[in-house]
């Protein structure tokens, strides 16, 4: 490792190691800088002097003495500030996530030939992927849910619902029962909105809170995680006691009180998502890592004189990660399952096309059109299980040890 | 004018548990509005069976008993089912519609109306009026029994009761408005006279005289301790084991979200009018009686479905299924709660743009003209609800009839579509703010198209479809957009409904108008606004006291009356008309009157009117003495089971 | 430091935090707009009734015409007096209503967390020792279907399977039924097997996945080259390295189930327990109650952290209590 030949084996020269990776702004942190800036300047600018009213695009041209080239691009979006940090956040996602996958391809290579193995894995990680790309660039294509007060509850295609049950059935009525049509391949609610639509707009919001919620809690969580187990003494007493009163607020409880009393748009769900819940990460991590700083090896490090940064940086983080991973990805349904509750329990915008809110519309009418509870239930279930079965995956390609071991 | 509550309430009916969330704020003002007095079960009648309208064909019309038959046999339990648990069951302070219904299982109150609008005495022997409603004679029937040790119910605990606890300072009780300024005084043993502030022809209509029997022996400690907690508190009154033989069960237990739980009382006074209706001979005639709380709609349905209930209240989507189900029985109980539209003349309403054009008539007879009110009551309703024209439902006595009136909103006879656009433009002339059409759309004068802020209950499903529905509509007659906002009951309430009484001065036609006596819901005149801003609203549904029209002075006796959080000032002369109602002599001469009060509101639309819905009531078809009318109930210590 | 000193300390901590969550608590409350007083001022103006005198009432009523300081200090006092206050919207003491709920909750709770606990490691170690097997593919489907299913939506499904179609188990919960007996076993069923395979699922997953990590480390090795039984191994070296992850997991899903879940299935089955007390004084707004289940509920969080805490010093002999 060392360039230079250390004169005792003992000893190695710490500046030189580490200084090639401190002053040098790597490739991943560029690409963020590039990339990322001009969304967070977008959103400042949708935040400050883009009215209420104003579609953030359409002002934006008028600003840049664009207004015409924007027009034919169909440029008009209005983001709200959950969409730009939506966007900030996949980036960060490719950065620092993906990136590094291709630039250590031999080890991604080694790592997909493990996860490959994982068969059901494999098709979370599809399932997740269409969620994803459905999200992202679903809406572009699907309009928004329309009200229809004379399609309310048509059946999904090849289905069908007693007639008593529908105003005004598109397609044939036979034995008295209204079949389903290509119209609606998955039927309709009450309001006679497409559940297909209603699905595929509730991906994107399934996803933003995924990646924005994780990125807030994997933020504060591993930091404040590591830095306690890594500093000890009464840092870490404070650190943890401060834990402990955030781990102590009965969550549910007070998402409805919040959310209940001082509204419940999506950008205040994920705040105080982010807010409540970063609390088991960082006593994970912490705990993780804990037992990592026992290990000989740290404390060979230690004594060889490493930096605290280097070694938190260098060997606690990485020898961390997988439980990190674990833990994020069994975190993330959490809060998807949490937006759904509190929907369910009426508290949100419904305005705000999520599963949730999907669910919570159809129970009243589930014993008679039970596919607008089951389809975004569903979907939510398999989002969850998705997510379940990856980080699964992720632990067992990332734990040669176990891994190695149980081919034998 | 109480504030017991007596219909289950358009929106407590089809409740479900979010739409029970959205109570906070609809059903509040329901409860507030709802001047319907007694309980659901002592429920006062409407004598125009022909304003009963059952859309759909094929729903059960069971017949009202027949109280001359001989008395019917005692059986088993009649198990009703509800929506919503409530806050309390002591008498002197509950203002819920459900647990109205809890308490009137146990304890009768004066009177009652049954279908023929007649008023039935219960506690009262008699109310009557000699001097054309100067005074009014209460007698009480010499039967009646407090449990041991209260003794008999005389005029003297009446009296006391009013007294001491709903004119005092001390107690502040839900009926305390109803006594104020009315003098009150004990006659004999078992008469005492009231004098209303006014003379009121319809005084027992007002339904202020309704008092459960409080023995004073019970009142007598907390009155001299001023101990208004402890009154509260009082354990006999939270289990109503004082009720002697005053109401045809007794509560045996209150389990606090589940439900109340009843016997049967055998020694009912009422029993004592088998002369009269001998099918009171034997009442009542279920053994045990209960009232579960159901929150989860599809778990209610299915209750009724399996038969483990006797009656359920069902959401419009629902209604057609079990009327077609043999094994379920559906009864159409109209309500005076109206669907409407608010939309605000204040001075931070019309967030659009420059002006204010609710506050031209015809622009909002545009808005009434531009949503179609029959594809409202198909669509959202499922039928079940009826076209709402001016502030009184059909089945009123005091409906005009709709010669007079203009169908806004009906496509077939009335005004609606293309001409709601002509309306729009005319209201557009009487404004100096350029707006104008391009094409289609709406634009102000920054050359966008106006779009309003429409407020809808966040737990309301119901208003979540019928905000889409106003957006289609407008957009489509009279090109404008609305932006939908879901939002708490009470919050809207609260910020957006009401403000600080401020009081002031307004100059309306050249004439100045003071604020006298401003109320958080009518804070001042237009220039003082409730710290949000909003266009429009449908959070609530007001009541249109159906059964004395004199009651609606409080929201249209001229713009300073005490209900007017829209900021209404009306264009014809709403006082004067107000005061010939309250000077008529006759049942008549109040009807000429309110006729010409319906009829200027019909022009004005205050508030948007949409519909007025009905209750949709599923029985066990065993259950006898369920029938279509506001009344439904009036007579339940005589239903029985016929099995 | 001692073991003794350890628990003290740690409780005497915990009550500390109860009493910063319950401030948080009433603040939040003490900020919000009051459903009952404005109702009072709505009825008041349309019934010709003067509004600020209704409102005054009603404060009065509720103790609301105080200043903010005042209504804190008296809250403070009644906690530690267990001198609750009234429940407004149950018109009875806020300490019945609590006792109440926890009667009802108890009854489905105690259930599930003696299956939980019986269930979740056995089927974790069982998994992890067949590791890659269909019977772990099986076992951890299952896991993670009962993991991964939305309780509520679950519960919603069973009912209306077995509830309305099949009619095999009753619809509404009958809080008339003896707590042990059949008929309460038989309608409490549904709720207890939607929670067991809610909250096994992770139990499940940790134990698996920690299980397998320790069942290759170089001690079992070491212990099966000294001819130790594999059951003894397992028990020693397995399961208890095993078990400080493991009663991490365990605590906090229960209690993550329990304030969270337990609440929806409260209302979907129709059990009037602590869950949905809790959350009709929060809709109400009524304060007391709500303060009081907040009280209750950080108690039970707090309590359940500090045996996590405590089985975690515990189990794991390498960290000290001195590290900690």
């Amino acid at each position: 490792m060392a360039t230079q030949k250390p004169t005792k084996f003992d000893q190695v020269d710490w500046d030189n190691l580490t200084g090639s990776g401190r002053f040098k702004i790597s490739i991943n942190m560029k690409l963020l800088l590039v990339t990322g800036v001009p969304v967070l300047l977008l959103g400042l600018y949708d935040h400050f002097l883009v009215g209420d009213r104003e579609a953030t695009f359409v002002r934006l041209g008028e600003d840049l003495g664009l207004s015409s080239q924007f027009e034919a691009l169909g440029l008009d979006f209005n983001p709200t500030s959950v969409d730009i940090l939506f966007v900030f956040t996949i980036f960060l996602f490719l950065w620092y996530l993906v990136l590094p996958l291709y630039q250590n391809m031999r080890m991604t290579k080694y790592y997909w030939k493990e996860f490959k193995r994982n068969r059901p894995a494999v098709i979370s990680l599809i399932w997740l992927t269409i969620i994803f790309v459905g999200g992202v660039l679903g809406p572009f294509f699907v309009a928004m849910p329309e009200q229809d007060l004379f399609a309310a509850y048509q059946p999904p295609v090849f289905g069908s619902i007693d007639q008593v049950h529908v105003n005004q059935c598109v397609g044939e009525i036979s034995d008295g029962r209204c079949q389903g049509t290509w119209e609606y391949p998955l039927g309709t609610t009450r309001g006679g909105q497409d559940v297909l639509a209603m699905v595929i707009h509730g991906m994107t919001v399934t996803m933003q809170i995924a990646f924005i919620t994780t990125m807030i809690v994997a933020a504060i969580g591993i930091t404040f995680g590591t830095v306690s187990a890594y500093a000890g003494g009464w840092v870490d007493e404070i650190m943890m006691r401060f834990v402990d009163i955030v781990l102590s607020f009965p969550t549910l409880l007070f998402f409805l009180l919040i959310l209940y009393i001082y509204g419940a748009g999506l950008g205040m769900f994920i705040l105080v998502f982010g807010l409540f819940g970063w609390g088991a990460t960082a006593r994970y991590v912490r705990s993780k890592a804990l037992s990592v700083s026992e290990e000989e090896f740290v404390k060979a490090t230690k004594i060889s004189g490493a930096g605290t940064y280097r070694i938190v940086r260098r060997h606690v983080v990485p020898n961390t990660a997988s439980s990190i991973i674990t833990q994020l990805t069994l975190i993330i349904p959490g809060f998807l399952l949490a937006e759904a509750q509190l929907a369910f329990l009426g508290i949100g915008d419904t305005a705000v096309p999520t599963w949730g809110q999907a669910i919570s519309s159809g129970r009243n009418a589930i014993d008679f059109a039970p596919w607008i509870v089951l389809v975004p239930g569903m979907a939510l279930f398999l989002t969850i299980l998705a997510f379940n079965f990856l980080g699964d995956a992720i632990l067992d390609a990332l734990n040669p040890e176990a891994e190695a071991e149980s081919e034998k | 004018m109480p504030r017991r509550i007596s219909s289950k309430g358009n929106h407590a009916s089809g409740i479900n548990r979010r739409e029970w969330l959205g109570m906070l704020g609809v059903g509040s003002t329901m409860a507030l509005a709802g001047c319907l007095g007694g309980d659901d079960d002592d429920d006062d009648g409407d004598g125009d069976d022909d304003g009963e309208d059952a859309p759909e064909a094929g729903a059960d019309e069971p017949d009202p008993l027949d109280l001359s038959q001989d008395p019917p046999e005692v059986s088993g339990e009649y198990h009703a089912t509800q929506a919503s648990s409530f806050d309390t069951i002591n008498p002197i302070y509950n203002t819920e519609a459900g647990a109205g219904t809890a308490i009137g299982y146990a304890l009768d109150q004066g009177y009652t109306f049954d279908f023929d609008n007649e008023v039935v005495p219960l506690l009262f022997e008699d109310i009557y009026t000699e001097d054309e409603g100067e005074t009014w004679v209460i007698e009480f029937r010499d039967n009646l029994e407090f449990s041991d040790p209260y003794g008999q119910y005389t005029a003297e605990d009446y009296v006391y009761y009013v007294q001491e606890i709903h004119q005092s300072d001390t107690f502040p009780s839900a009926n305390s408005p109803d006594w104020a300024g009315v003098e009150i005084e004990q006659t004999g043993e078992l008469e005492a006279v009231a004098t209303p502030p006014n003379p009121n022809i319809i005084w027992p209509e007002t339904f202020a005289p309704l008092e459960y029997p409080i023995p004073k022996e019970l009142l007598e400690p907390y009155v001299d301790a001023e101990d208004s907690e402890g009154l509260q508190q009082d354990e006999e009154l939270l289990d109503l084991s004082f009720n002697g033989n005053l109401g045809p069960y007794n509560l045996e237990e209150w389990i606090r979200d589940g439900g109340t739980q009843y016997s049967r009382n055998d020694e009912y006074y009422l029993r004592d009018l088998a002369d009269e209706y001998p099918m009171f001979g034997e009442a009542p005639y279920f053994e045990t009686a209960q009232i579960e709380i159901i929150e989860e709609e599809s778990s209610r349905i299915a209750a009724i479905e399996t038969g483990e209930t006797d009656n359920v209240p069902l959401p419009p989507d629902r209604g057609e299924q079990f009327i077609e189900d043999e094994d379920t029985m559906v009864v159409l109980e109209p309500t005076p709660f109206n669907t409407i539209l608010s939309v605000n003349m204040r001075d931070n309403g019309w967030t659009a743009g420059p002006g204010n054009l609710f506050r031209v008539k015809e622009f909002r007879q545009a808005l009434a003209a531009a949503i179609d009110k029959f594809e409202y009551i198909e669509g959202i309703a499922n039928g079940f609800a009826d076209p709402h024209y001016t502030w009184q439902p059909e089945f009123s006595e005091w409906f005009p009839g709709t010669d007079d009136l203009t169908l806004w909103g009906n496509p077939e006879e009335g005004v609606y579509g293309e001409e709601a656009r002509d309306l729009v433009e005319e209201a557009l002339d009487q404004i100096d703010e350029d707006y104008s059409y391009d094409g289609d759309v709406l634009v102000g004068p920054d050359d966008n198209q106006v779009e309003l802020e429409i407020y809808y209950n966040a737990a309301s499903d119901t208003q979540e479809l019928a905000v889409d529905f106003y957006n289609n509509q407008l957009e489509q007659n009279i090109g404008i957009t609305l932006d939908t906002n879901a939002i708490d009951g009470t919050t809207f309430s609260e910020n957006y409904w009401s403000a600080d009484p401020e009081g002031g001065t307004d100059t309306i036609d050249g004439e100045e108008v003071e604020w006298d006596a401003p109320t958080p819901n009518n804070p001042g005149p237009r220039s003082v606004t409730p710290d949000e801003e909003w266009d429009m609203a449908t959070i609530f549904g007001l009541n249109t006291y159906p059964r004395n029209p004199l009651t609606n002075d409080v929201f249209f006796e001229g713009p300073n009356s005490s209900y007017n959080p829209v900021g209404y000032y009306p264009e014809f002369d709403a006082e004067g008309i107000i005061q010939n109602m309250r000077n008529a002599g006759t049942r008549d001469e109040l009807r000429d009157a309110a006729a010409e009060l319906f009829a200027n509101l019909n022009e004005e639309q205050p508030y948007i009117m949409i519909s007025f819905g009905d209750d949709i009531e599923a029985y066990n078809p065993a259950v006898r003495g369920p029938v279509p009318e506001f009344s439904n109930g009036w007579d339940f210590p005589a239903w029985h089971k016929d099995e | 430091m001692g073991l003794a000193r350890y628990v003290a300390a740690r409780t005497i901590w915990a009550a500390l935090v109860s009493f910063i969550i319950v401030t948080v608590t009433f603040l939040l409350l003490a900020l919000a707009p009051n459903p009952s007083i404005s109702q009072a001022a709505t009825q008041a103006a349309l019934e010709g009734g003067d509004p600020a005198t209704a409102v005054e009432q009603q404060e009065q009523l509720r103790g609301l015409d105080q200043p903010l300081y005042v209504r804190y200090m008296d809250f403070v006092q009644g906690v530690y007096t267990l001198e609750w206050g009234w429940s407004q919207n149950r018109a009875q003491p806020v300490t019945e209503a609590l006792w109440q709920g926890i009667y009802y909750t108890a009854q489905y709770s105690i259930p599930w967390t003696i299956l939980t606990l019986i269930i979740g490691p056995l089927v974790g170690l069982y998994s992890a020792a067949n590791m890659y097997s269909w019977k772990d593919h099986l076992a951890t489907g299952f896991a993670f279907f009962g993991w991964a299913i939305p309780n509520f939506f679950f519960g919603i499904i069973l009912l209306v399977i077995f509830g309305v179609w099949l009619q095999w188990f009753p619809i509404q919960y009958d809080t008339s039924v003896p707590v042990f007996s059949l008929a309460n076993a038989h309608q409490l069923f549904l709720p207890v097997f939607v929670l067991v395979t809610g909250s096994i699922g992770a139990v499940m997953r940790v134990s698996r996945n920690e299980s397998a990590e320790f069942q290759n480390a170089d001690f079992m090795k070491t212990a099966k080259a000294k001819g130790v039984s594999p059951t003894r191994a397992y028990a020693y070296h397995v399961m208890r390295p095993t078990m400080v992850p493991l009663s991490t997991t365990i605590v906090s899903q229960l209690l993550v189930i329990f304030l969270g879940s337990s609440l929806l299935i409260e209302i979907v089955f129709g059990i009037p327990g602590l869950g949905r007390v809790t959350f009709d004084a929060l809709i109400n707004q009524d304060t007391n109650l709500v303060l009081g289940a907040t009280l209750l509920f950080t108690f039970i969080a707090v309590i359940g952290n500090l045996i996590e805490d405590l089985v975690f010093t515990i189990m794991d002999p390498r960290i000290s209590f001195d590290d900690r």
